[in-house]
Parts: C-alpha cells; structure tokens; sequence
C-alpha cells in the first residue's frame, strides 16, 4: 500500500482505480487472506474500492547440469494429498535451483489523475 | 492533434483521466536487502552464522546447546533465540557461559532480517567466530526471509508424526542440513526415522540429513560436521 500510495502522491491522482499484483506461487501468501486484508486496509483511503488483480506465477525450477527450466519434478505418492514438489531435475535427475515463483510485484497501478 | 505524452512525462493530465503505471516494485526485496547486509556485516568480522528453524518443541535450542558444548573451547560462540515472548531458552542457553541474545518478536511467526541486524549490534562481534540465530518454531514462514545465515539448519522430531516433511516440503528446499531429533523416542512413536531421511533427501537431494538425539548428545558430532564446523575448528 506504501507503495500505491507513493505512486499516487507521485502523480497527484485522485483515486486508485485499478493495482495487479503479481504473487509467487512459492510465497506463503495465502491470495484469499490478501484480498481480505487489502479490503480492510485501503478503507478510507484513495484505494478503497479499487480493484485488485492478483496473477500468480508458478515456482521455476533450473537445472545445471542440463539445462533444464520449468515445473518441478513432483514426487506422487499415493499416500499423501497433494504431489510432493522435490529439487530433482525431472530431466536428468540432477540438483535444481529455484529460479522463479519467490517474487510479490506490484506489476502496475492504475490512477485516475486530478 | 499532437503526440501523447510519455507516461513519464505526465505533469497535469485532464480530470478524471485514468493512467496506467508500471512499477515492477517487488514487495519481498526489502527483507532480501536487509539479509545481504547482515551477511556482509558477518563476513567482514569473519563469523559464521547458522540459522536454526524447526517445528515447535523440536529440538532446536537443545540441538543449540549439544553444539554449543561441543564447540565453544573453538569457537567464541553467539546465540541469538528467537521467540515470542519469555527469556527461558534464552537463559538455559546463556548457562553454557555465551553471549545471548534473545528476540522476542512479540506476535511474529518467524525471525525477519532486520530483527536479525538490530540484535548484531549488540554483540561484541570481535569476541565470536560462530554466531546460531534460532528462529521461531515453524515450518512455515521462516522459509519466506532469509536472515544472512551461511547455512540453515531445519530441525524436525519424531514426536511430530510421520509427515513433517512431506506436509512443509517448502522449509527443506532452503536447508543445507536438516536434522531429525528424539530418535530415541522414535518406536515409541511408531515412526520410522529412515522414512523421514529419505522424505527429506527425496525433497532436497543437496541436504545433508542426520539422526540425533540431543538430550543424551547422540548424532551432535555427526550434525556439527555436517554444518562444517569440525573441519574449521582446527
């Protein structure tokens, strides 16, 4: 919000209209929790009643050896509920690095101008 | 008609007119910033910091104090103990006759990195070559901010159930050693510790995983070595 508002002053707008965030799907932001908490906090505010895009973007995994990049090699285990994400390279077996899906952007803000 | 200004450009725009901004601000750099600094500070005074994250009553300050004994006659040794509230650990720590620091982080789920940097100015960072930062019992969110810890450590027991690591498998991707305590307690529990090493290893193959009980010391010496602490104590 720091942020938005920031911009706002910037650029001496009236109102926000419209803020896109972008939220890593590795994050432990829970994107419900985020909704409800940016209601409540822009009350009062030139943000309240904006809109809130959220796209979320999918953890990247990269692999040294290969050269692989992309979705993570997911160990399925009937037994468990969901897949368990592993930093195996599902290419080659090898080690992976996390490479994407860690960010929360403010992609862009629309303002509406005085 | 002449050209539209460059957004950069825009000084007054016409009422009620909406503009588009692009700002790529990332929210979560902030705390990444502040860990690199701190990092820079320990490096500069030659200390290794270690940080120590886990579930709830796991074993992270009895693992702290096993190591602690085992290596304070090589290193000089800094504990900050991370907690809500209260100065218990924080105390049964300091016994070991090094310096403490305790975080109370009040209602915070995890220690963030510049919690980590104001409790730095407290020490006196010429006396210590090895600084264990215990973070707050969670599996959760202390893998969302990095500190500016050489290494981190996950530490999980079998009191916990069988599932610790397939239920947070986010904490182990962040973690060079990942330590799987009580093991004396462990057919009690019914869990089978292999199945827990191998869960971790399946979810970071670059982990080292050690079996410890660090109320009787078993596996200490096997944890420190491979947190690399044997090799420098020399």
């Amino acid at each position: 919000m720091q942020s938005v508002l920031e911009e706002a002053r910037k650029h001496e707008a009236k109102k926000v209209k419209e803020v896109s965030l972008v939220v890593g799907n590795l994050t432990f932001l829970g994107l419900e929790q985020v909704r409800f908490a940016y209601e409540i906090l822009t009350k009062d505010t030139i943000m309240e009643g904006s809109n809130l895009l959220i796209k979320e973007s999918e953890g990247i995994v990269k692999c040294n050896s290969c050269g692989y990049e992309g979705d993570f090699k997911y160990e399925d285990n009937p037994q468990y509920h969901l897949p368990m994400p592993t930093l195996h390279c599902p290419k080659c077996g090898g080690v992976v690095k996390i490479v994407g899906g860690k960010e929360c952007i403010i992609e862009s803000v629309k303002l509406v101008i005085k | 008609m002449p050209a539209a200004p460059r957004l950069k450009d825009v000084v007054r725009a016409e009422e009620g007119e909406i503009y588009d901004i692009e700002l790529s601000t990332d929210l979560l750099k902030a705390n990444q910033l502040l860990a690199e600094e701190n990092k820079q500070f320990l490096h500069e005074y030659g200390v290794k910091a270690i940080d120590v994250m886990g579930s709830i009553g796991s074993g992270k300050t009895s693992l702290i104090e096993k190591l602690v004994e085992l290596l304070k006659n090589h290193y000089g040794i800094a504990v900050f103990k991370g907690d809500l509230t209260t100065t218990i650990d924080a105390e049964l720590i300091a016994r070991h006759g090094v310096q403490v620091v305790a975080i109370n982080t009040g209602k915070e789920c995890h220690l963030d990195a510049n919690l980590v940097g104001k409790a730095l100015k407290k020490l006196d960072m010429s006396k210590i070559q090895l600084l264990f930062i215990e973070n707050v019992g969670n599996l959760i969110c202390p893998a969302e901010f990095s500190l500016g810890s050489d290494k981190r450590v996950v530490v999980i027991s079998v009191t916990e159930g069988p599932y610790m690591v397939v239920k947070h498998p986010f904490i182990f991707m962040d973690a060079d050693v990942v330590v799987v305590n009580k093991i004396d307690l462990a057919q009690a529990m019914g869990v089978d510790v292999k199945q827990l090493e191998k869960d971790a290893k399946t979810v970071n193959p670059k982990a080292r995983v050690v079996a410890t009980n660090c109320r009787s010391g078993e596996g200490v010496e096997k944890a420190a070595e491979a947190l690399g602490l044997l090799q420098l104590r020399g």
